[in-house]
């Protein structure tokens, strides 16, 4: 997700090719072409220019509609909805070959990762390793962040793990049993510094600490060799 | 009476400009393609390209044209004569063909002036993935099983342009 708009320009974007697997955009403007994952200006008059980024989370419907009740949803294009992707798309990409490997890392090129791109570094987390611990705290660079797996044990948040500088983070529990999986304002998860608990918006509903939240982090749901590919620095988190 | 030299120059130049005219659509549409692993200098080669090629195609398209006419008299036979139709055939389309985004044509269809429903009456299921956003107090939910197809969407959320990509 990208502000599109740069040097006073407001950008209309097309689909427009693409560099490893990862898709080109080129704009209507000035037809300069951008990287799609890292909203980057890689040639024509704007090249070298970046996009900033706009916070995005990837969620279930239910979850997100219970957030935000006031929201509104992109409409299907009716003539194009027989092409759009099935419910098991994920798993038919699984098989689908990449033109980039990276086999010395150990990694399928199609597993999927969370990327976290902050604090001057990168790392990745395999989805699957996050959906099964429910909570993860960890470090990237020098800050610790938590990733939270949401009610519906599906959506994936990541927040710093601190509400106020801090060099140790306090330790967190999340809630197993009795969930409402579209419920994204119920209590979810605790810390042990105060035992405020906090919902998976990353706002506390009761406790000492009720009504602070989390800052969120971006983080980047993306296939390992893409991932990869843009960040070589990347870090991979292990258990 | 039309120097024989004419005919000749006409013979070597029309295919060249009509092939470049070509690669102007084929190089880019060639490397740029899926499945297919892009190096950085090919890339860059590629897309600059692109760049020039809807002009420079149109220049040779015009440059051919120009010359089959001027060395037409010169032209003895069926084969030469039709030769350069052929040609002109082949610059033409090249000039046609880089100015069409065959991504968007032929593969994956733009939203143009996407629409927007509540959320109380978008007709997804619970468990279908969402690329949501929140700016002041406007949210904004889209489906990622469409946009995985339309790939951008160009849209406006509280006086803010942003693209959904995916």
């Amino acid at each position: 997700m990208w502000k599109r708009s740069a040097k006073g320009i407001v950008f209309t974007f097309h689909l427009a090719g693409i560099n490893n697997q990862n898709f080109l955009m080129r704009d209507d403007e000035t037809g300069t072409y951008w990287q799609q994952i890292s909203g980057r200006a890689i040639s024509g008059p704007l090249a070298g220019t970046q996009l900033d980024p706009v916070y995005s989370d990837e969620l279930t419907f239910a979850l997100w509609r219970h957030e935000a009740p006031d929201g509104t949803v992109l409409k299907s294009v009716p003539r194009d909805s027989g092409q759009y992707e099935a419910k098991d798309w994920d798993a038919h990409m699984a098989s689908v070959p990449t033109v980039l490997s990276f086999p010395a890392t150990g990694i399928a090129s199609r597993e999927l990762m969370l990327g976290v791109a902050a604090f001057g570094a990168s790392r990745a987390y395999p989805v699957s390793r996050i959906l099964s611990e429910k909570l993860v705290e960890d470090r990237v660079g020098t800050e610790p962040i938590l990733l939270v797996v949401g009610p519906d044990d599906t959506s994936i948040r990541v927040f710093r793990a601190c509400w106020r500088t801090c060099e140790a983070a306090p330790e967190y529990y999340r809630q197993t049993a009795n969930l409402d999986g579209s419920n994204a304002l119920a209590p979810l998860f605790m810390d042990s510094a105060t035992g405020s608990q906090w919902a998976f918006n990353g706002c506390a509903v009761s406790g000492q600490l009720a009504g602070r939240c989390l800052e969120p982090v971006p983080a980047l749901k993306d296939y390992w060799f893409d991932w990869r590919n843009y960040h070589p620095e990347t870090t991979v988190f292990r258990r | 009476m039309q120097s024989s030299r004419v005919p000749r120059v006409a013979f070597t130049l029309v295919p060249l400009l009509a092939l470049i005219s070509f690669a102007c659509f084929v190089y880019p549409f060639f490397v740029i393609s899926p499945f297919r692993r892009q190096g950085p200098r090919e890339l860059r080669a590629a897309l600059f390209v692109a760049q020039i090629g809807p002009w420079l195609s149109i220049l040779c398209a015009v440059a051919c044209i120009a010359l089959v006419i001027y060395a037409w008299p010169g032209l003895r036979g069926w084969v030469r004569r039709s030769g350069s139709i052929l040609c002109i055939l082949i610059a033409l389309l090249g000039a046609v063909l880089t100015r069409l985004n065959l991504y968007e044509q032929m593969l994956f269809h733009p939203i143009r002036g996407p629409q927007f429903e509540a959320a109380a009456h978008a007709k997804i299921d619970a468990d279908d993935m969402v690329l949501a956003v929140r700016i002041h107090n406007a949210s904004r939910a889209y489906p990622i099983r469409e946009i995985a197809y339309h790939h951008v969407v160009n849209d406006t959320l509280a006086g803010v342009p942003i693209a959904a990509t995916y």
